[in-house]
């Protein structure tokens, strides 16, 4: 079974990552592929407490895309995360054969323009977009499982290639 | 002993409407800040909660509502390095109101001990009588 979502999501591990996916697709294992993130001890301890129960493993965005394949012919469910769409295009560009991500939570930041209540992009988040679309991979905008999922270029012609 | 201050970190809001809530039944109360994490990125809501709680010279209390949540996991960020801060995740009206009883009479590691207890005590499974 293995990957079962993707998800681009600025808080990472949080309520609706553990409660309604974690309830709605029993992911036994949780990848947040973060540079950052992999480098901090202290905040790898915090986000592998985040989601009890489940495997977290914090990585790299090469080490990500070194281990997709494996993942991939796994037992069980898998789920990652990424911050924003230049993680998401960088794991894609590393190798990683994503077909699509679903943007989860991308929130205001200054120069950010509304796409979604709670999908916010800039310039270079819509030229990463673009990137990643052109390469065939698919961006759906999502919030939780209940929600109904719509194409990122249909919300946001910016992204149009 | 000085008043051990907290601020409530919940998702929408949550944390207004326990403190109100908790005045209804306590009678109006002071240094109990509150901060919603709606549509605030992880890192704005770990420089917001840093922001509030950077006046706590003797430490204080970050009261969240939901374990491995946003509020939780960015209140940890924002008290990094601070002994006397200490986050409690899964509050609730019961463990806000004991806080507002004892927050001057108790150290905030002890307190922090004593409001989870309570909290966790106040969640209950009864039957009603049976006629």
């Amino acid at each position: 079974m293995s990957w079962q979502n993707q998800r681009v999501d600025d808080r990472l591990i949080h309520g609706q990552v553990v409660v309604a996916w974690g309830g709605a697709l029993r992911f036994a294992r949780l990848y947040v592929v973060d540079d950052q993130v992999a480098a901090t001890p202290w905040e790898r301890d915090l986000l592998a407490d985040a989601a009890p129960g489940v495997g977290v493993r914090i990585l790299t965005v090469a080490e990500a895309a070194a281990a997709w394949p494996a993942e991939q012919a796994a037992a069980g469910g898998a789920m990652l995360l990424v911050r924003d769409l230049r993680t998401a295009r960088a794991l894609v560009e590393a190798g990683a054969a994503v077909p699509r991500f679903t943007l989860g939570g991308l929130h205001y930041a200054p120069g950010k323009t509304k796409v979604a209540e709670y999908i916010y992009l800039d310039e270079a988040d819509r030229a990463d977009a673009r990137a990643l679309l052109a390469r065939g991979v698919e961006l759906l905008v999502q919030d939780v499982p209940a929600a109904r999922p719509q194409a990122l270029a249909a919300l946001d012609p910016g992204v149009a290639p | 002993m000085s008043r051990i201050p907290a601020l409530l970190v919940t998702h929408v809001d949550l944390g207004a409407a326990l403190v109100a809530a908790a005045e209804q039944i306590y009678g109006p109360f002071e240094d109990v800040g509150v901060l919603s994490n709606t549509g605030l990125a992880r890192a704005d809501l770990e420089r917001l909660i840093r922001e509030r709680v950077a006046a706590w010279s003797h430490g204080g209390l970050v009261l969240t509502d939901f374990p491995g949540g946003s509020c939780q996991q960015c209140g940890l960020l924002a008290g990094r390095g601070h002994d006397e801060i200490i986050v409690i995740s899964g509050i609730n009206l019961p463990g806000l109101l004991d806080y507002l009883h004892n927050r001057e009479r108790y150290p905030v590691g002890e307190l922090a001990e004593r409001l989870m207890a309570k909290a966790r005590d106040s969640v209950r499974v009864q039957r009603p009588p049976q006629a």
